[in-house]
């Protein structure tokens, strides 16, 4: 393999763990929220986690121009400091990242509600402040699910297409991710160099669902 | 000292509303506790659950108060609310709640500072509450009552100033349940806690209390004796 064969693999799973370092803190803290806080406004922001689970991907990448591209309101705010995202790999982070998003809130958030409220109330009473209960009690309770949530957005992310072509493009050498890269090489006759990017994706997903599945039980023993 | 200037150890009057859907349940409760076990006694779905989760902090009082000894953990009028994690208040509740990714000494240490000193502290209640050949066992090895044991335990190690016990024999056979009662009146008179006990049982509420309220559709209807409330139904 050369070094353009491998690039592609190697954003593509760049792009991917920093997506979901950037969506994980966030995530979980709002599964946490959504399934224990009740306030007036829990529903509406119950339909805009599930938004770009529900959008296409082109309209989501549409947005994404809208918002950071140069006339958007913080992509002008980063204009002017000289930093643009379009187009760039750091725009494809942010497409997987957004992409990713609802599958790891929505699948980390039914784990956290299904631990005992009981456990959290007797946890109160002897002693723990609420964020000491949600890291000794709600997240050791959870934690099967949260890396369920956790696996399953890295998965999402790795497989992003239509955000990422639409707001990072697919230049070569820069942002060409695997999904990109398939789609490029099926349009210009390149079936092997496709299959390649299947055969890997195929391959590391698997891999990655198969590790997690077995990790619980692994570390139950 | 005399003994009737000591304040009550327990003196609460609570309001609160808590929501099941779209329907609100009310529950208005008035209580006041001299010293020992206090029974707050009904059938199921009166609010007596509610009321001894109100009493440690654990739901939102609308009003009244909530007096331990001379202590104020909740006063709606001078907008006071101790919350749960500083009442030092134990709590039991029916299901035991045993936290399953600890074991049976995890589980009595889990309210105690890391350390030796917590160690021992959990080992003599485990000690105590004569639980020492469980201490490595997970929660779901255990029977009932050896659940009930632990619980308590853990309930007594953070030192508690009220105990709340949650129908604390329900869950126990017939064979268990005397010895049980025997252990928590005992661990209560041991330590002279106060103790708020929910039951639906009238032979359980003649046997563990000293005073009893009785509850009817979320209020407080009756206090007294227990015999005399029992024979006056």
């Amino acid at each position: 393999m050369t070094a353009d064969d491998v690039f592609p693999v190697v954003l593509s799973l760049r792009v991917s763990v920093a997506a979901l370092a950037v969506i994980a803190p966030v995530g979980v803290t709002l599964a946490v929220v959504q399934a224990r806080a009740r306030y007036p406004l829990r529903r509406l922001v119950d339909a805009l986690i599930f938004l770009p689970l529900i959008l296409p991907p082109s309209v989501v990448g549409f947005f994404l121009i809208v918002v950071f591209g140069r006339e958007g309101p913080i992509g002008s705010v980063l204009d002017a400091f000289g930093m643009r995202l379009a187009f760039t790999p750091a725009a494809a982070v942010i497409a997987s990242a957004v992409v990713a998003f609802p599958i790891l809130v929505k699948t980390a958030q039914p784990a956290i509600e299904a631990v005992p409220a009981e456990l959290e109330a007797v946890a109160r009473t002897l002693g723990l402040s609420p964020l000491e209960v949600l890291a000794r009690v709600t997240l050791p309770c959870a934690w099967r699910g949260i890396v369920a949530a956790l696996v399953l957005g890295f998965a999402r992310a790795l497989g992003e297409f239509g955000a990422t072509l639409m707001f990072a493009g697919n230049i070569p050498g820069r942002t060409n991710t695997m999904p990109l890269e398939i789609f490029s090489s099926y349009q210009t006759g390149d079936d092997a160099r496709a299959a390649l990017y299947v055969g890997v994706l195929t391959a590391v997903s698997f891999g990655v669902v198969f590790a997690a599945n077995s990790a619980p039980r692994m570390l139950a023993r | 000292m005399n003994e009737t200037s000591l304040p009550p150890a327990l003196d609460a009057r609570l309001s609160l509303r808590v929501f099941d859907g779209s329907s609100a349940f009310v529950v208005e409760a008035e209580l006041a506790l001299p010293s020992g076990v206090l029974v707050l006694f009904g059938p199921s779905g009166v609010g007596k659950t509610l009321t001894l989760l109100a009493l440690a902090g654990l739901l939102d009082v609308r009003a009244g108060h909530i007096r331990l000894g001379d202590e104020t953990l909740f006063d709606a009028a001078r907008g006071v609310c101790v919350p749960a994690h500083r009442r030092r208040v134990g709590y039991v509740p029916q299901g035991q709640a045993l936290f399953p990714f600890l074991d049976v000494a995890e589980n009595v240490a889990f309210g105690l500072p890391r350390g030796q000193a917590g160690v021992a502290r959990a080992r003599a209640l485990i000690d105590e509450l004569e639980i020492s050949h469980l201490a490595s066992a997970h929660p779901t090895a255990l029977s009932g009552g050896e659940r009930q044991r632990v619980a308590l335990a853990r309930a007594l190690a953070v030192e508690p100033r009220l105990l709340l016990l949650d129908e604390p024999f329900a869950s126990v056979d017939e064979e268990g349940r005397a010895s049980l009662r025997g252990v928590v009146a005992e661990v209560v008179r041991r330590r002279g806690i106060p103790a708020v006990l929910v039951t639906h049982d009238a032979s359980e509420a003649q046997a563990m209390g000293d005073h009893m309220v009785r509850f009817a559709r979320g209020r407080t209807i009756a206090a007294g004796a227990p015999r005399a409330l029992l024979d006056a139904r």
